[in-house]
């Protein structure tokens, strides 16, 4: 993309802002504090989480995990509030998700953000999850104007800034790839703690056969529910070994839940790999920068680095305290929004499990 | 093998070269795609997308060929190495020639066009292939219409994936040329070709200011072309526009 040399409209503050971020679309809950300084930087004043964690071979339902948030709430924010050293009414604002995310819990969280606005006569800002990940990316890997890959449990998206609004390239046309990692994960039975996601990793690296699986890209965008209905396949057929051991010392052809792990993340890190490649190719863009909580995958991230090094740039990526949803980057955003003047009024305060990234007015950048 | 290597361009999925195939002087150059090994990918899973990828983009160009439908001839295709050498074209792209709104672009949009000889005087770019706007319009309408007759999907149609031929290079074949069929498959489905148009308007759309005239005229020349068929095709592109993008985000 051609550098425009264009001011930020986005102006030095002229004291320090402070914000909390409340988080709660899906199992984790989270609150953290940020501070913009009067020289621009940003300091991550506290940022703690907690995660509804299911039992193996179970997902996380809506009403279960909304229980799990109103549990949690007080403890979290107390935490946040605590180990930031601040006090409630130094806050500017209260950041929430509006969404996308799961309504029950998006609700939970939404009715606290409401609540300590009232107590403490604070603004309100509803932010949308997605562009939430993008600004906390951005600030903490200092990437400028990168192709954005967003892979967590809901979302899969390719996307990329242009004209005050983040553009979505290329997405999944069905169901996201940490859903799919997650629902494989349940099927093998393998641990949700501390994510099925993580465990389908470490499983990973000690695959060795790549089974052949259905690799759907469609132009920008990505079809994953074959790819797991055909994994799902694979557990039923006569060569799977679901302990991972030959059954004689004759039976050489098979293959372990292990390999079925490295298969399925080879192919669909693959086909999201493809995509944001030709993102780059189409925009010109050499910066690559991934959030979501797929996103602190090793192996995706080292795969990123190889085809990105392949076009002369270079992949940007975090690790899990800002992978992984969390409240910091609700603060983040809410907190750049705050600044060019967007407040959420009361009346407004709804959620949405709808919420499309490139809905948001992205009033913060040139 | 090939001789006189000159790289035009790297998109996502290939690097193109002007090439020639024979030492010989009367050898034509040819463009030479190579889609070259991904380092990320696993070894085994590159290798069968490459030859599959490669065996679809030239089976589409034959069934493009032996229906008449005007694309560049095939001159080698290597599908475990990734490779596939079709007819080099003299003449500029379709975007080019209309002049795209967009901000220039420092390199070409996927790098599989191969964009030769552009005019570098300040005249229209039009004026040495002796074709108005119009009568260019019409003439990329009645491509589409003969590649969907046969059946094949073109998958990306853009301006940029069509080419206009100068017209001293080869008087008899047809001027407009379709290209890059990476994307490229086979179906019947009024569903495919509709979405197909629908694909093409969006980029006249992003990419040429007041396109909506241009436009019109490639799907009246497309309508005539098409005959019978163009009425179920009509009814599903206006599904496809109200349809816009894909889907509401879930989740």
């Amino acid at each position: 993309m051609p550098v425009r040399v264009r001011r930020s409209p986005l102006a030095k503050p002229d004291r320090p802002y402070l914000a909390l971020g409340l988080e709660g679309s899906a199992n984790k809950l989270g609150a953290g504090i940020i501070k913009h300084d009067v020289d621009g930087s940003s300091t991550v004043l506290s940022n703690v989480r907690h995660t509804y964690i299911t039992p193996p071979g179970e997902g996380f339902l809506p009403r279960d995990t909304a229980q799990h948030h109103r549990e949690w709430a007080l403890n979290v924010i107390k935490d946040a509030v605590q180990k930031s050293g601040v006090s409630m009414q130094e806050l500017d604002c209260i950041c929430f998700t509006k969404g996308p995310g799961m309504g029950a819990p998006l609700q939970s969280v939404a009715l606290v953000a409401r609540t300590l606005s009232l107590l403490f006569n604070k603004p309100l800002v509803g932010v949308n999850h997605c562009v939430g990940h993008i600004e906390m990316g951005r600030e903490i890997t200092g990437a400028q104007n990168p192709v954005v890959l967003y892979v967590s449990g809901g979302n899969t998206q390719v996307i990329a800034y242009s004209r005050q609004c983040y553009r979505i390239f290329g997405e999944t046309l069905d169901i996201a790839v940490g859903n799919c990692l997650d629902r494989f994960a349940r099927v093998i039975n393998l641990s949700n703690d501390p994510s099925p996601g993580y465990n389908i990793e470490q499983e990973a690296k000690k695959g060795t056969q790549l089974l052949p699986l259905p690799y759907a890209t469609k132009g920008m965008d990505v079809s994953l529910s074959g790819v797991l209905t055909s994994t799902e396949a694979l557990t039923m057929d006569k060569r799977f070994r679901s302990d991972g051991q030959p059954k004689g010392p004759d039976d050489k052809d098979f293959f372990t839940p292990a390999d079925l792990c490295f298969s399925l993340q080879e192919t669909v890190f693959a086909m999201l790999v493809e995509i944001t490649e030709r993102a780059m190719a189409h925009i010109g863009s050499k910066e690559v920068l991934i959030v979501g909580g797929v996103g602190s995958n090793e192996r995706l991230q080292e795969m990123m680095g190889i085809m990105a090094r392949e076009r002369g740039g270079q992949v940007f990526a975090t690790d899990e305290r800002f992978c992984i949803d969390n409240g910091i980057m609700i603060a983040q955003a809410g907190l750049l929004s705050f600044r060019m003047g967007y407040t959420t009024p009361l009346s407004r305060t709804t959620c949405t499990q709808r919420f499309r990234t490139d809905e948001v007015h992205v009033a913060w950048r040139a | 093998m090939a001789l006189a290597l000159t790289l035009i361009a790297q998109g996502a999925e290939a690097k193109v070269y002007r090439a020639r195939l024979h030492a010989d002087r009367a050898a034509q150059d040819v463009l030479l795609k190579h889609r070259f090994h991904k380092q990320y990918r696993h070894a085994s899973l590159d290798a069968s997308l490459t030859r599959s990828r490669v065996a679809g983009e030239a089976r589409a160009l034959i069934k493009c060929l032996r229906s008449g439908v005007s694309v560049p001839g095939i001159r080698m295709v290597d599908a475990p190495n990734g490779l596939l050498a079709i007819e080099w074209i003299q003449g500029s792209s379709v975007r080019f020639l209309l002049g795209s709104s967009d901000e220039p672009l420092d390199e070409p949009v996927d790098g599989d066009l191969p964009v030769s000889d552009q005019p570098q005087e300040h005249q229209h770019p039009l004026e040495p292939y002796g074709v108005s706007q119009d009568a260019l319009m019409v003439l990329i309408g009645v491509e589409i219409a003969k590649m969907h007759l046969a059946d094949v999907i073109h998958g990306d149609l853009t301006t940029s994936n069509m080419m206009l031929r100068l017209p001293s290079s080869s008087p008899s074949t047809s001027r407009l040329v379709l290209i890059d069929f990476g994307l490229a498959y086979t179906s019947s489905l009024v569903e495919d070709k509709a979405v197909d148009l629908y694909v093409l308007e969006r980029a006249f759309a992003s990419t040429h200011p007041d396109s909506e005239p241009l436009f019109t005229s490639v799907l009246n020349a497309y309508q005539t072309r098409m005959g019978k068929q163009w009425h179920a095709v009509a009814r599903r592109l206006d599904e496809v526009r109200l349809r816009g993008r894909k889907r509401s985000m879930v989740g």
